[in-house]
């Protein structure tokens, strides 16, 4: 066994970020709320036991602040104080306590300005480059923190939703495939894109209260900056980044990467982050070991672009082929075709389809053969998926072909190539070759078809592009 | 009011005023000003409302540093202290003042005579 130096660093340095995101995250959560060692302003009764005028500047004065919570009630409770020195201190000199709060304000000017000059104090172009800096960190630490945790509460739900199921099949009650997801693979993508929503949600987040709290400036006025930054990231990263099996739930899901991205910046900025509860944790780590145990177990083995071949033990009617085209007349098609299929090589990994004559049957030369039959071409069918009973062939809930491609003459053989994995829900598929015969009708002209399946492949902007 | 400066002349001065009487030990807000108005005799009475921006901005120019105290009288105070950074502030900011004066003095002087 080899051990890869470098990944003891890169996992020390893994740990260390989110750790130091976690407490720059917690001591930012201080400056946005008030917390237990934020001092609140005293409030003093007026003169006359009505408005009180130093509560009312001190207002007037918060007003103009703009900075985070903790950072408004510090300076009130900071001027607060001032003035009630400076009020004791005239009174002491013989004022009426009137005069002594009229002069006490009027020292300190106006509180709008007051509130201004203190604001610019607070809001430095290098807090502001600090913030946008430990934002940065704090997304990074609050992805990875977002991932484990939605992966948990993913998980737990998967788990629900699995024992849910389970009790409603036996219960005799079967619901309809919602995922459409036929090998079983598209859930895996599901879960990773859910979870990731709920990363990106964190991400953005975390980035907003940092860079609020250490730019001293309130949650809302950055948080247009890191939803507009969330938002053409993260969306770049679900359309174009995330590559692997695409199915419309798979991509709806992904999809959602960047909409919480932009919501975690918005939605309850103002309210502090939760803190699990620890029995949340022990569920969720549960679920963490439990679910991918259930996934493994159910799921089984999957195959993407794989073919069938030729189904002979069935007869073409159990396979519903007339729904195609009927078979063609013997007296116009002396010798049997059959049609089959292989994975193509190289980059593309798209799949050849090839029609040729039975061998044994005659030595006549396939284009001769053909010589009655004009606008030769292979038709794709959606198919029934190959896992459930029965011979499969046909999906009859279709009435037209989902692809269709000219057979070309290439020697002995018609061939023809289908992107299955660039066609969205190909799923199960069969293909015949047909052609239109003497009479002007189309026939099919091999009895059985080829069967396969495939599943999407590409990114989501891949699968929104692809034709259906 | 007679034999105090001018507002306009104790503009700019705040800082050096500020770290000047911080350099004694760590004082609040309304002691600062009360310092300041001692040690020059009641000539100099720094704006109340500009005291506490210059105190904020050095705080966050890391040349003060800032902590909540108990109070033998009233509430909790802010108290502020000068860190190395505030004295190295300090030094540079009297060199500015003494040439500033010294030139000032020699001008002043001149056109006296």
């Amino acid at each position: 066994m080899t051990v890869d130096l470098l990944a003891i660093p890169l996992s020390c340095g893994f740990f260390a970020l989110v750790v130091a995101a976690v407490l720059l995250v917690r001591r930012s959560e201080r400056r946005l709320g008030r917390g237990p060692g934020a001092p609140s302003a005293p409030r003093m009764p007026g003169p006359d036991g009505g408005t009180d005028p130093i509560a009312a500047y001190l207002d007037r004065m918060s007003g103009e602040l703009a900075l985070p919570a903790a950072d408004v009630a510090e300076v009130r409770a900071e001027l607060a104080g001032h003035l009630a020195d400076s009020i004791a201190s005239l009174e002491a000199e013989g004022l009426d306590r009137e005069t002594a709060i009229r002069e006490a304000l009027g020292r300190l000017g106006p509180a709008v300005e007051l509130g201004r000059q203190i604001r610019a104090a607070h809001q430095s172009t290098r807090r502001l480059l600090a913030g946008a800096g430990g934002g940065v960190f704090a997304a990074g630490g609050g992805f990875v923190l977002g991932y484990i945790g939605g992966g948990f509460a993913v998980a737990a739900v998967a788990v629900g939703i699995a024992a849910l199921m389970a009790g409603l099949a036996a219960a005799g009650l079967h619901l309809p495939d919602l995922l459409q997801d036929p090998h079983g693979i598209g859930g895996n993508s599901i879960l990773i894109g859910l979870t990731t929503t709920i990363a990106a949600w964190a991400a953005t987040r975390y980035a907003v209260r940092t860079s609020a709290s250490v730019s001293h400036r309130t949650p809302h006025s950055v948080a247009v900056v890191w939803a507009a930054a969330g938002g053409l990231g993260f969306g770049w990263w679900a359309l174009f980044g995330l590559h692997g099996y695409q199915s419309g739930s798979t991509v709806a899901a992904e999809l959602c990467i960047p909409v919480a991205a932009v919501a975690g910046a918005f939605v309850r900025i103002e309210r502090p982050l939760p803190h699990s509860p620890r029995w949340a944790v022990v569920v969720g780590l549960i679920a963490f070991i439990v679910v991918p145990l259930v996934l493994f177990a159910a799921v089984g083995s999957s195959g993407s672009g794989s073919g069938s071949g030729q189904a002979a033990s069935f007869q073409a009617s159990d396979l519903h082929l007339d729904t195609v085209a009927p078979m063609a007349p013997a007296q116009w098609l002396p010798d049997q075709i059959m049609t089959s299929g292989a994975d193509a090589d190289g980059a593309s990994g798209a799949t050849v389809i090839n029609a040729q004559r039975i061998s044994g049957q005659s030595t006549l030369p396939i284009a001769p053969l053909l010589s009655n039959w004009r606008d030769l071409r292979f038709e794709s069918w959606h198919a029934l998926p190959e896992d459930e009973p029965g011979p499969g062939g046909i999906d009859t809930h279709y009435t037209s072909p989902f692809a269709v491609q000219p057979a070309a003459l290439n020697g002995e053989s018609l061939d023809a190539t289908f992107d299955f994995g660039r066609l969205r829900d190909a799923g199960s598929w069969w293909v015949l070759l047909t052609a239109v015969g003497p009479d002007g009708h189309r026939y099919r002209l091999d009895e059985f078809g080829y069967g396969g399946s495939s599943d999407f492949s590409g990114s989501a902007w891949d699968w929104l592009m692809a034709p259906q | 009011m007679e034999g105090r400066i001018r507002g306009q002349l104790l503009k700019g001065t705040t800082t050096l005023l500020v770290l000047t009487v911080l350099r004694d030990g760590e004082l609040y807000g309304y002691e600062i000003a009360q310092r300041i108005r001692e040690r020059s005799g009641g000539a100099f009475v720094p704006s109340e409302g500009s005291l506490y921006p210059a105190l904020h901005s050095l705080e966050a120019a890391g040349a003060l540093e800032a902590s909540w105290q108990a109070s033998d009288r009233g509430p909790r105070r802010r108290y502020y202290k000068i860190t190395k950074t505030g004295l190295g502030m300090l030094r540079e900011h009297s060199q500015e003042w003494a040439t500033f004066s010294l030139g000032m003095a020699r001008a002043v002087g001149g056109a006296d005579q």
